[in-house]
């Protein structure tokens, strides 16, 4: 059944194979696929492997205090792997990432359940949508000074406790704390967590709905049994998002945690305003190194290429 | 979501409160920036309130007390429209090319994962440090642009593929059968099949460019974009100037998105001759 | 904000009375004034302007001495243009060292000077084209005032300051022929508190570690220079003493450390700053009472109506205390050459032609010329401000808020007092790697 205003295309668990290709591929030429990502090709050679390459090499440099000596020596990566601040960094980092992971998530994926199935004009739904993402033209570094007001001991938040008298002494741990790390965090990235999983959504067939509640299960059951497993692509995007801003954040721990917090990132920011380039690089590398095979695990759970290159 | 008798179901209003609490929490520094840009001279970045005025409103256009906020902007916009376009543009081919498998798939999409994960202060060195090495002015434009790209990128792209993996190529067959050529099947069906996509895609690029700093401070050449100008100037006296800065952004923002959204109302309105269809169901 | 018109208006005449602006000679059709000798016209010009008005010279560097304003009033004395960029000084260091080409007026700090020299990144300034060398404040050029020798802990302007030809790569002790850099902004930091809350005058640092004000103190997170401020109050609690705060051995920069990790965990700081703003913010809204500050910091609490003293630590007998003290400065890249090298020349000098001196001093920063920027200045600002006199009138800040009545002394006194009194300068240590890794423990302790 077609929906009016539905794009209409069907999303079932699990295409049937019905079909084998044994005709050209749909797109034409078999050089089309190669032409299509040229651009891509182009961009990530010139501005992500070129540099990076840089990046590696220095990582082996050698560093005397004023001049980087070019050199093959692993001694950045010993420094780096046998210091005890590297892995009190990283768990930190961790840390932080599972925490708003997991807020991101259920917020993230309640405000898309609201959007899509609760919404009736799709009008609406985008105009709710745009509402959420027009803070985020506001620069980040306007919104996390304003934290300050806000949570401040004499801020908006403590001010409205004092004098409703919920409390007597304003709160402390509401600025420059781990809390005020995270909840920075989910208000910055939650968004990142609700896009794909309101694309994934949006593709739901309704008619499913009906079709489990005449099977007899509770919306508890649907919701569990039917719409997170058709989300999985949304939900695993939206976590490689979120994992990767984490991990590779510098100022919002810097700033939030008023410096009670290094991040890895901010630990590589201090060694190059001190022209410590080869430490940094192997900072650097290491750390690209652990994110992407953080990604590669999510990825592994939902593997979303498998997904777009299905046979069909 | 309907009963049969139309009524909305008790989910709907506890989803809608939740709904509201978040805009609130996602507002709450907004509010605070709102009300603190309208304080007089003696203002602060705090509360208490130091008087009323327009006062910061008027500094952002004379500029006398800050930095460069109006020429940082006039180049921060065009630079994110231009990486939003290129970020669809790309995204959308390369979303087409991974629908199918070719050599070196795997290796590229590794390598776009690279992309998003690298730290992204270090990559902008090792971009500018490229661009000086080969002898050639670093911009706005050109370096900026690119490792901007680098970052917008990945997120395109991973929205891509999570679009064509639910989209039926059928429809493509059908038109193929129908007799449209490849050019047609491309703007007639695919596109506006995944334009919902191609919208998230394209709101991600302007946002991710107009907000970027970490790959933009060693990129951006001689002149700042608006985060590096803004970031900047906390190195110095920071006035409520740029909490006008985003009352301002903010109150266009809504003003654009109004006039969007009535826009397309009038349109279909228009096109369907009658009220807008029931929506879902 | 018509009080701030009024006053640039001044300025702006001021220029106009005492100087023939560069427009009005060049109006003239008057050849190129030649050697500029005896000239204390401000931007003079010693080249012709169809030869230089399509220069653009970009000066790069932190906001508080790269002002756009002063840039835009170069411009409209010289002739030519000056473009400021503001980067914070991590990224502008790296800028210079990585993309030398897209600068040509690198503003840096002294130990940043060191690096930048031995990276070739820099020439010399030619000492005898500079006017104003001689009234160079002798605590620059010559390491000392007055007979007393300025404190070598740190790397202190003096020491980066000469090399013996344009293009080496080795800085030199004693006065030569080519500089690095010529000072810019400068001042001596110390702590800023509110009086009200304290209580009492403070004039040791140790008083920032106090446990009276656990809680409700910060230091500065930039690992350089957050270490020293850390070093001078553990001096001066009496922990240990140091044989230079501003290069430190491995136990000191662990005693130093592992004192603060302690004091974190006992709950000392309410926050470490990383932006000026923040400093600010912190203490007018209350979240700090006592914290390290930058002296432009303390001006602009007390503009928003918040009582904040600077704290006059000068050196004591014991040879505890004292501030620390720190020097921007304009080089010039290697890459300068010809006629934009003459506007360079051109810039720098109208650099200590005054007008600078007296917008900066505003800020409190003070200029190296003091002799110059005192004729920019009124008799009462130039008194509270570089002489440390009694106000004689109300003191207001650039943008016309007043931060001190008549009759308030500036905190620290004459800038000569507080400079003579300098235990140690920013600096980049040799065990720096060590440094900021052990910093960063301290940070995630």
């Amino acid at each position: 059944m077609r929906h009016a205003g539905q794009s209409g295309e069907r999303a079932s668990p699990s295409p049937p194979p019905h079909r084998v290709r044994t005709a050209p591929p749909i797109s034409g030429s078999p050089a089309r696929p190669y032409l299509l990502v040229a651009p891509l090709l182009a961009v990530l050679l010139v501005f992500v492997v070129a540099p990076l390459a840089f990046v590696v090499a220095v990582s082996f440099f050698h560093y005397d205090n004023f001049a980087i000596i070019p050199a093959f020596s692993f001694e950045n990566y010993a420094d780096v792997l046998t210091a005890h601040l590297t892995y009190e960094l990283y768990l930190t980092m961790i840390w932080f990432s599972a925490l708003t992971w997991f807020f991101t998530l259920i917020i993230g994926f309640t405000v898309a359940y609201f959007l899509v199935f609760h919404v009736r004009n799709p009008l609406i739904a985008i105009g709710l949508f745009l509402v959420c993402t027009v803070p985020f033209w506001t620069s980040n570094v306007i919104r996390m000074i304003s934290w300050l007001p806000l949570l401040g001991k004499q801020g908006l938040i403590n001010n409205a406790l004092l004098t409703t008298g919920v409390i007597r002494q304003p709160l402390q741990f509401l600025l420059f704390s781990d809390f005020s790390v995270v909840v920075s965090y989910v208000h910055l990235f939650t968004i990142f967590m609700i896009v794909p999983i309101f694309n994934s959504m949006s593709r739901i067939d309704r008619t499913l709905f009906e079709a489990a509640a005449d099977a007899g299960s509770s919306r508890w059951q649907t919701l569990l049994y039917v719409v997170v497993p058709l989300c999985k692509s949304g939900i695993a995007l939206g976590s490689i998002f979120v994992v990767t801003l984490v991990m590779g954040d510098f100022y919002v721990v810097k700033v939030m945690s008023g410096g009670s917090r290094a991040s890895i990132v901010s630990a590589m920011y201090d060694d190059i305003s001190t022209l410590l380039f080869p430490h940094a690089a192997a900072n650097a590398v290491i750390l690209m190194i652990i994110v992407v095979i953080m990604v590669s695990l999510i990825l592994r759970v939902v593997d979303v290429r498998k997904e777009l290159a299905s046979q069909r | 979501m309907l009963t049969a008798a139309g009524r909305r179901p008790w989910t709907f209003y506890a989803l809608a409160a939740f709904f509201a609490l978040y805009v609130a929490f996602l507002y709450g520094p907004m509010i605070c920036i709102f009300v603190l840009s309208f304080q007089g001279p003696q203002g602060a970045l705090v509360f208490p309130m130091r008087g009323m005025s327009l006062h910061w409103f008027a500094e952002l256009v004379t500029q006398t007390e800050t930095g460069d906020i109006l020429g940082a902007i006039s180049r921060s916009i065009p630079l994110a429209i231009i990486v939003m376009a290129a970020t669809v543009a790309v995204s959308v081919a390369g979303g087409l090319a991974f629908r199918d498998r070719f050599r070196g798939g795997a290796a590229l999409f590794y390598a776009v994962i690279v992309s998003l994960v690298a730290p992204g202060y270090v990559l902008g060195i090792g971009i500018g440090l490229m661009f000086q090495l080969l002898g050639l002015p670093a911009n706005w434009y050109s370096s900026a642009l690119g490792a901007q790209l680098t970052w917008t990128l990945p997120f395109g792209l991973l929205i891509m593929f999570a679009v064509f993996g639910r989209f039926n190529r059928a429809y493509e067959e059908a038109a193929r059968d129908l007799g449209a050529g490849a050019g047609q099947i491309l703007r007639l069906v695919v596109i506006p099949i995944v334009l919902p996509g191609i919208i998230a895609v394209a709101l991600f690029g302007f946002t991710l460019s107009y907000d970027e700093f970490a790959r933009t401070l060693q990129t951006s050449g001689s002149t700042n974009t608006l985060p590096l100008e803004i970031w900047s100037m906390t190195t110095n006296v920071t006035s409520p100037v740029i909490y006008a800065l985003g009352t301002v952004t903010t109150a266009f923002s809504f003003i654009v998105i109004g006039v969007a959204l009535s826009a397309i109302a009038l349109i279909q309105r228009r096109r369907y001759g009658r009220a807008l269809p029931a929506g879902r169901h | 904000m018509a009080q701030r018109r009024k006053k640039r208006a001044r300025i702006g005449s001021v220029d106009a009375n005492t100087a023939i602006s560069r427009r009005n000679l060049l109006r003239a059709g008057a050849a190129a004034l030649g050697a500029a000798a005896g000239s204390q016209v401000i931007g003079a010009p010693t080249i012709w302007a169809q030869e230089i008005k399509d220069i653009e010279l970009r000066h790069v560097g932190v906001s508080y001495s790269v002002v756009k304003a002063i840039g835009d009033q170069a411009s409209k004395d010289l002739g030519f243009k000056v473009t400021m960029q503001n980067l914070d000084t991590s990224a502008a260091i790296t800028r210079f060292i990585t993309q030398p080409q897209t600068v040509d007026i690198p503003d840096l700090e002294g130990w940043q000077t060191k690096v930048a020299v031995a990276r070739g990144i820099l020439q010399g300034i030619e000492v005898k084209r500079i006017k104003e060398f001689d009234n160079i404040l002798p605590i620059f050029t010559k390491g000392e005032y007055e007979g007393k020798k300025v404190s070598r802990q740190g790397i202190s302007p003096y020491e980066a300051m000469y090399i013996e030809k344009k293009d080496s790569t080795k800085i030199v002790e004693g006065v030569h022929d080519w500089m690095t850099f010529l000072p810019q902004v400068y001042n001596a930091d110390s702590i800023g508190y509110r009086p009200d809350i304290v209580g009492h005058p403070v004039t040791h640092w140790k008083d920032l570690i106090d446990p009276k004000y656990k809680g409700r103190s910060a230091i500065l997170d930039v690992p350089n220079i957050g270490i020293m401020d850390a070093a001078l109050a553990l001096e001066s609690r009496g922990d240990l003493v140091y044989k230079n705060k501003g290069n430190m051995t491995r136990q000191e920069i662990d005693t130093t450390i592992n004192a603060l990790i302690a004091l974190k965990k006992q709950g000392q700081f309410r926050a470490t700053w990383t932006t000026f703003e923040q400093s600010v913010e912190l203490m007018a809204s209350g979240e700090v009472v006592i914290q390290s500050m930058w002296s432009p910091a303390v001006t602009a609490v007390l503009a928003k109506g918040i009582p904040c003293i600077y704290a006059p630590v000068n050196e004591q007998p014991n040879g505890k205390e004292g501030y620390r003290g720190w020097c921007n400065g304009m080089g010039l890249m290697r890459h300068l050459s010809g006629k934009k090298l003459e506007a360079a020349y051109e810039y720098l000098n109208w650099y200590y032609a005054g007008w600078q001196g007296g917008f900066v001093a505003r800020h409190g920063y003070y200029s190296p010329v003091p002799k110059t920027a005192e004729k920019f200045m009124t008799a009462n600002e130039y008194g509270y401000w570089y002489l440390g006199k009694p106000a004689a009138d109300v003191i207001k800040d650039p943008y016309g808020a007043a931060i001190a009545k008549a009759g308030a002394v500036r905190d620290g006194g004459s800038f000569i007092e507080r400079f003579t009194n300098i235990a140690c300068w920013n600096t980049v240590m040799d065990e720096n790697q060590y440094m900021i890794q052990r910093w960063n423990e301290f940070k995630s302790a």
